[in-house]
């Protein structure tokens, strides 16, 4: 999923175009970049009890109204310890994640040293720059200590992926400065504006002089969205549709050919649009807003997906659509909340491995992360299983697929060795949707724990008297302090929808 | 999937060798083969790819004709033999082939062309341990004869099987030469096998030993050529005392059948899922799947009910079904695997199509799949990978074949269309359709109004009127030089 695109911090190259002149950007930028060196731990979700992986790293960031530095999610990941540093100051001040929201990768950290902010001005937010209209980009990459800058051109403005959420796309500013792995978080600047931050490019073997960042409708969102102490997710129409180009389906679904309208091909079940929309409804504007026949809708002009319009907007907002349904005009308000049932195609990164322990045996709720770390040892099965998840809305029915992620061995699962990677169906005939099924589950039964897996995989069986005897033993070959963690804290997961049934 | 083979055999590199005297008993026993083989284009399913060739060493049989690799000559368009030591050619025909068991038998046009070849009698079944050769031919016609070794008997897999079949593994130290990707395992200069894979750093290869071979021409004489049975099971192990414990087994021996397909052998003689499989015709099975073999020793169960018994052939299994022990008779047959919705094996057979105003649909089998390269199953359509891998599941109804838009072709008609591909089709105008051969004829007898395509995913629907797309068939033919249309 993250194809050759990697985080990277923009750099200033050290030529200035002619001229050497020391503009107002330049004394700004000076005055109100900052490095920010963070140590961050990284949960290992192959061994999901062990407290992770310690790695350093280097971004930059920049002072906004009220003495907050706005950086990327990504730089401050994890971080068990952070420290700003300003440009022509040596002192290196402790700082604290304020805020983060994955989702757009931006964050806030705060110094609570005054020290710091004196002789900072705040650097303020401008608006879209015009394509082929120059910026500059300030950072601290590889390379060297002090403050750089590269100057580059508006490419592109357009949707894109945010490649650190792993499942999320936004609007996001391409451009062609000079790109150079080292600090993300820098800020993009335009006379003496911000108009973005630095976030991502390409590895040079894909793509030269692409980078990308992330323009002001972004960071405002986050900036306001965090106003009441509290990130929240961005929301989703959760619907899928379909230009409406082709004159039969036009007919069919008797519109004018007039170049307008989209029409609907999928409702996600539990997102805003459930109940609300159909299949088959023509959409024609979204909060008066025209709708081109290829989805897109003017906005200040210019051309954008008609989801920017909700893309602006909060959990609970309405947006207004109008919707050409069984030959009639209707307005439809939906309110609008996150898509929680695709949440588990997103990167995780603070929140702890969640796992359940039993007689060597690891069960682990279908996560990205996990994906990543199970590696070969996904079935086609279980990769089918992800990647059909959201589509086939399986979802309704596993809000949570529990994967058997491992089997660390012992005398008493030693014919359970091969059977890691299989999908949970039902353990000791109840049936397993979430990770807070499993223990329930495994305390029902009798004196055997019978656990079947999707497929045609024989059962693994346990007798639970020799399970209780040998778990003390396995966790401590195995280093394991808690048999469990389950807390789902903040994350946010899929409700599921399947009727309840009554346990036999 | 499985083309991997043919890479080593195509790659050999001299890497010392065990050349013999050239023996007058070779003379009349070996032919060279030469394939001229160009397969269908899949993506495009009109047109075939660009054809190559492939050279092998066949085996004369006593009665004149040859025995070859299926791989060999699948998808030909033409087979060769030619004489060791001369240039004499001869167009053969195949008689009866066998993709599963790697086996062709070949037969010359001119049936005096073999005369005088006396050819090479079928020996016997080899152990591991046992020394044997692998012949080439120098070419001048002279016999070189490598020093081969038997390192294991097992079942195996085969270029374009799933299940598995005896195989030897054989050491070996092979030059490179012509005529090469097939070559006779001969002991005491009657055959042994045929090498079918060969890897040129480990100098070790597999090849088709003597009761596969001798099933095949049995099969294969009578002129009908029916192929090995199939069971139609899947199974595990049943070595862990606590799930034999759980499934009443008794307290040795056997599998646990973990699905039954219930065409299959098993499946209608009343085997279930869940069952525990203890013995096949009176052959005890241990915990692991194998049963003791009289000459190979503890062999997988694979061997036992593919290579010993033929189609129509009765087969009896014991079994414990919760707990209980009873015997269940049945016959052998090969419906498990012929009777499917998505064939796996489509060598020889020109891919179906049909193009609606633009749209291609196609019936999806394996060799369609196969056509994404090894990496098949993450780079195909994940719908079109999940309904053949998860067959038994999803389209257990082998009449339901899966039909699916293939891609578009862009015409007058398909603007707003051009990106989708991969879509597996469900209905057409509201009903389901079931087969390409269906959908060509419902479209035919579409003269006016919609017509309403629905698939399994986004975007669900597509409309097409049906005058248009009588308007425009013929200018897609032309525009995209299209031989035709369909091909059902």
């Amino acid at each position: 999923m993250r194809f050759g695109i990697w985080k990277l911090t923009l750099v200033l190259l050290p030529f200035f175009a002619g001229c050497g002149r020391e503009d107002g950007q330049l004394r700004e930028a000076k005055k109100n970049v900052v490095m920010i060196e963070v140590t961050a731990q990284i949960w290992d979700y192959r061994l999901p009890w062990n407290p992770g992986t310690v790695s350093s790293s280097r971004g930059a960031g920049f002072v906004i109204e009220g003495n907050r530095i706005l950086t990327n999610a990504h730089v401050i990941s994890g971080a068990r310890y952070i420290t700003v540093q300003r440009e022509a100051d040596p002192r290196k001040y402790p700082g604290k994640v304020l805020h983060v929201a994955h989702d757009c990768d931006l964050a806030l950290v705060e110094v609570q040293d005054p020290e710091f902010f004196k002789g900072t001005t705040a650097l303020s937010l401008g608006g879209m720059p015009d394509l082929e209209s120059v910026v500059s980009v300030y950072g601290f990459p590889i390379g060297g200590d002090r403050l750089s800058v590269t100057r580059g051109v508006v490419s592109r403005i357009d949707y894109n992926s945010y490649t650190h959420s792993g499942r999320e796309s936004h609007l996001a500013i391409q451009i062609d400065a000079a790109i150079n792995p080292g600090n993300s978080g820098g800020p993009v600047m335009q006379s003496d504006k911000v108009v973005g931050v630095a976030f991502q490019g390409f590895r040079g073997d894909v793509a030269q002089n692409v980078g990308y960042m992330i323009p002001t409708p972004v960071i405002r969102r986050f900036l306001k969205d965090v106003e009441d102490g509290h990130y929240d997710h961005y929301v989703d129409i959760a619907i899928r549709w379909m230009p409406l180009e082709n004159p039969a389906m036009r007919k069919y679904l008797h519109r004018p050919n007039d170049g307008l309208g989209v029409v609907v091909t999928d409702i996600f079940s539990e997102g805003s649009s459930d109940g609300m929309l159909k299949k088959e409804d023509v959409l024609l504007s979204i909060d008066g807003h025209p709708i081109e026949s290829d989805g897109s809708v003017r906005l200040d002009g210019q051309p954008v997906q008609l989801e920017e319009i909700v893309e602006r907007k909060f959990a609970g907002d309405q947006v207004e659509l109008e919707v050409w349904r069984k030959q009639a005009l209707e307005k439809v308000a939906l309110t609008l909340r996150p898509a929680e049932m695709f949440s588990m195609y997103e990167n995780l990164y603070e929140e702890a491995p969640r796992y359940v322990l039993y007689g060597g045996l690891v069960f682990q709720p279908l996560t990205s992360n996990l994906m990543a770390g199970l590696l070969g040892a996904a079935d086609l099965r279980l990769r089918q299983t992800y990647a059909l998840f959201g589509q086939d809305q399986l979802y309704r029915e596993t809000p949570e697929p529990v994967i058997l992620s491992s089997v660390l061995p012992d005398r008493l699962n030693v014919y359970l060795g091969g059977m890691a990677g299989q999908i949970v169906r039902e353990i000791n005939g109840r049936r397993i949707r979430t990770l807070a099924d499993v223990i329930p589950a495994l305390e029902s039964g009798g004196e055997r724990t019978v656990i079947r897996f999707e497929g045609d995989q024989r059962p693994a069986v346990l007798k639970k008297s020799e399970v209780d005897r040998v778990m003390p033993r396995i966790m401590a070959q195995y280093g394991i302090k808690e048999t469990s963690r389950t807390e789902v804290n903040g994350r946010r997961l899929a409700k599921g929808s399947f009727s309840e049934e009554k346990p036999k | 999937m499985n083309r991997v083979w043919m890479i080593f055999l195509l790659g050999w590199v001299t890497i010392g060798m065990a050349a013999g005297p050239a023996d007058e008993s070779s003379r009349g026993s070996l032919v060279r083969i030469r394939a001229s083989i160009q397969p269908y284009d899949q993506f495009r399913p009109w047109q075939k790819k660009a054809p190559f060739g492939l050279n092998g060493t066949g085996v004369v049989l006593p009665g004149g004709k040859v025995l070859a690799t299926a791989a060999l000559v699948e998808n030909r368009t033409e087979v060769g033999l030619e004489k060791p030591g001369s240039a004499e050619k001869c167009a053969a025909e195949v008689e009866a082939i066998d993709y599963e068991a790697n086996l062709a038998l070949l037969k010359p046009t001119d049936p005096d062309f073999l005369k005088g070849f006396a050819g090479m009698g079928i020996g016997t079944a080899l152990r591991s341990g046992d020394k044997a050769e692998v012949w080439q031919l120098e070419r001048n016609g002279e016999l070189l004869r490598n020093q081969a070794e038997i390192l294991s008997t097992g079942v195996g897999r085969y270029p374009s099987d799933e299940a598995g079949f005896l195989v030897y593994g054989v050491r070996v130290s092979l030059p490179k030469r012509d005529d090469s990707y097939m070559l006779p395992l001969v002991r005491n200069s009657q055959l042994a096998g045929i090498m079918m894979g060969y890897d040129r750093d480990s100098q070790e290869g597999s090849a088709i030993p003597v009761p596969m071979i001798e099933h095949f021409l049995k099969d294969a004489a009578d002129g009908k050529y029916e192929g090995f049975p199939t069971l139609g099971v899947s199974w595990s192990p049943l070595r862990d005392p606590n799930l034999r414990e759980e499934v009443l087994a008794p307290k040795s021996g056997g599998v646990l059948l973990t699905r039954v397909n219930p065409r299959g052998t098993a499946g209608r003689a009343g085997l279930m899922e869940g069952d525990v499989l203890l013995s096949v015709d009176g052959f005890k099975l241990d915990e692991d799947g194998n049963y003791r073999d009289a000459l190979y020793g503890p062999t997988a169960v694979g061997n036992l009910i593919r290579t010993r018994p033929t189609v129509g052939s009765p087969a009896k299994f014991h079994i414990s079904r919760q707990g209980r022990e009873m015997d269940l008779a049945g016959v052998y047959d090969r419906k498990a695997r012929e009777e499917v919705a998505i064939p796996t094996l489509q060598y020889d057979v020109p891919p179906k199509y049909v193009v609606v105003g633009g749209l291609v649909f196609q019936e999806l089998t394996g060799t369609y799949l196969q056509e994404w390269g090894e990496k098949w199953s993450e780079r195909a359509p994940q719908r079109l990978v999940q309904l053949f891998t998860f067959q038994n599941e999803k389209r257990p109804d082998p009449e339901k074949k899966v039909v699916f838009l293939s891609q578009v072709l862009p015409s007058p008609i398909t603007l707003g269309y051009l990106q989708l591909s991969g879509l597996v089709l469900e209905k057409l105008n509201g009903r389901e359709v079931h087969s390409l051969q269906e959908l060509a004829e419902r479209v035919d007898r579409a003269d006016s109004g919609d017509l309403v395509f629905e698939f399994t995913d986004d975007p669900g629907k597509l409309v097409l009127d049906a005058a248009e797309v009588r308007a425009v068939q013929e200018k897609i033919g032309k525009d995209y030089n299209l031989p035709a249309l369909r091909r059902l």
